[in-house]
């Protein structure tokens, strides 16, 4: 004949103790994997804005980042970029350089594309529309969330890479061509896959679609 | 293109921006956007490492900024845009290859490099020499050196270089013979920009010769095909 052990109080303690830790240790680890989990998901349809004709929406992997253009500041600039917009060019570059915390940048078009990705040359690449003039005589506040065109070292070299800044850079002023400023979503930018060595992303994160609100 | 972007301080934004180690903003609001920038560390740069410039003291700073700006102030953001100027790093015992210099143009970073601590009889006049190395190196073509030479006595030869030659008085002679200081005589760009400083500041001497006469008419010429609104 078995003897029916009962359980004390303590070690009853102890496993609901163990019970508890296993579950909160499963849970963290799911949480922590989730970079996207207290990441606020804009929607722009929700969004009343002054000038829907203005507005681009790039969709990441934490969700959507809200763009709001300025033609009046710089023209060519943001006409190479809607233009580049409409032809669903940005959809799967590569953010290919990110420094945490200061700017990522994208839109290497030839070398950056998801499946066709050239470490070697990444960040050299064209669009196949040439190159544009720089438009840097207008005042413009690079605060955070500001987005510019990118160049070579020469002025006049803007094609159809893009920066946006997660910090304040007054020095930027006059250097780069301002074509927008994130208006919301600036948070999902933040999550965007970086290294701490190099400023070049290997296995990068990839823009999922980059649209403009009204077509 | 390969941008070149951002870092972890302005630090390393300047660095990016202009290949100069060590700098901070000293004041970046300026009506001809000029940005002055200062050494917070002493800094090494150029070929072997060769140039080097150090901390300047913030007493030191202060005054010589106030002089500085006076007299950039009156380069206009469009003009300085011409001549590719944008960037004024200010430190002091500025020296190139262990020679001492009062400033290093780079038109190419936009950047002039001053030594704040550089001869003080001669400061303000020599911020405009310095400049007038920016113009020269933007628009070459139009500073033509054989023309500017052909001023000269036909016996008269310029050094191979700047730094090739003791000839480096900076005092302005009261009657010129065809040059304004010892230092003109040593190229023929030390000697155009020793025409522009004095045409700047305001200290021609009192007898102008007829080379010089000339030389200053070419320089004003070629000023007025860069801008036709600077003044002198």
């Amino acid at each position: 004949m078995i003897k029916k052990i009962k359980a004390s109080t303590s070690e009853k303690v102890i496993f609901i103790f163990i019970l508890v830790l296993g579950l909160f240790t499963f849970t963290s680890f799911l949480l922590l994997k989730d970079k996207c989990l207290f990441v606020k998901n804009y929607d722009p349809q929700k969004i009343n804005f002054e000038n829907p004709k203005n507005i681009a929406i790039l969709n990441v992997g934490c969700g959507n980042v809200i763009i709001e253009l300025y033609p009046e500041i710089s023209p060519n600039g943001v006409e190479r970029f809607t233009t580049l917009i409409k032809s669903k060019a940005y959809d799967d570059v590569a953010f290919h350089r990110v420094i945490k915390d200061k700017l990522v940048q994208a839109g290497d078009l030839e070398f950056g594309k998801k499946g066709n990705i050239d470490y070697g040359k990444i960040g050299t690449g064209k669009s196949g529309l040439g190159q544009i003039e720089s438009e840097v005589d207008r005042e413009f506040n690079y605060v955070r969330g500001s987005v510019g065109l990118a160049r070579a070292k020469k002025y006049d070299t803007e094609d159809s890479q893009f920066f946006i800044i997660l910090q304040d850079e007054p020095l930027y002023e006059g250097e780069y061509t301002p074509i927008g400023k994130v208006i919301y979503g600036i948070e999902v930018l933040e999550k965007i896959k970086y290294l701490d060595k190099s400023e070049y992303v290997l296995r990068p994160d990839f823009i999922n679609s980059l649209r403009l609100l009204v077509n | 293109m390969c941008l070149l972007l951002i870092s972890a301080a302005q630090a390393d934004t300047i660095y990016q921006l202009i290949k100069i180690p060590n700098l901070e903003i000293y004041n970046i609001k300026t009506e001809n956007k000029l940005r002055y920038l200062y050494a917070k560390q002493p800094f090494t740069i150029g070929i072997d490492n060769n140039i080097n410039c150090y901390t300047p003291s913030k007493q030191d700073l202060d005054k010589k900024y106030t002089i500085i700006e006076k007299n950039l102030n009156r380069y206009s953001k469009s003009f300085l845009k011409k001549i590719n100027l944008k960037y004024i790093v200010l430190c002091e015992d500025l020296s190139i290859s262990g020679i001492g210099t009062a400033g290093i143009p780079d038109n190419i970073m936009k950047t002039l490099i001053l030594d704040i601590k550089f001869n003080e009889k001669y400061f303000e006049r020599v911020i405009h020499h310095e400049v007038f190395h920016i113009i020269n190196d933007t628009f070459k073509e139009i500073f033509d050196e054989n023309t500017w030479s052909n001023f000269n006595p036909k016996e008269f030869n310029y050094a191979e270089c700047s730094t090739c030659t003791k000839k480096i008085g900076l005092e302005t002679y009261s009657n010129s013979n065809g040059f304004i200081t010892e230092y003109s005589q040593s190229t023929a760009s030390e000697d155009m920009a020793e025409v522009f400083s004095h045409l700047m500041y305001g200290s021609l001497p009192n007898k102008i010769d007829p080379i010089l006469e000339k030389k200053i008419k070419f320089i004003k010429n070629a000023l007025s095909k860069i801008d036709n609104d600077f003044i002198l």
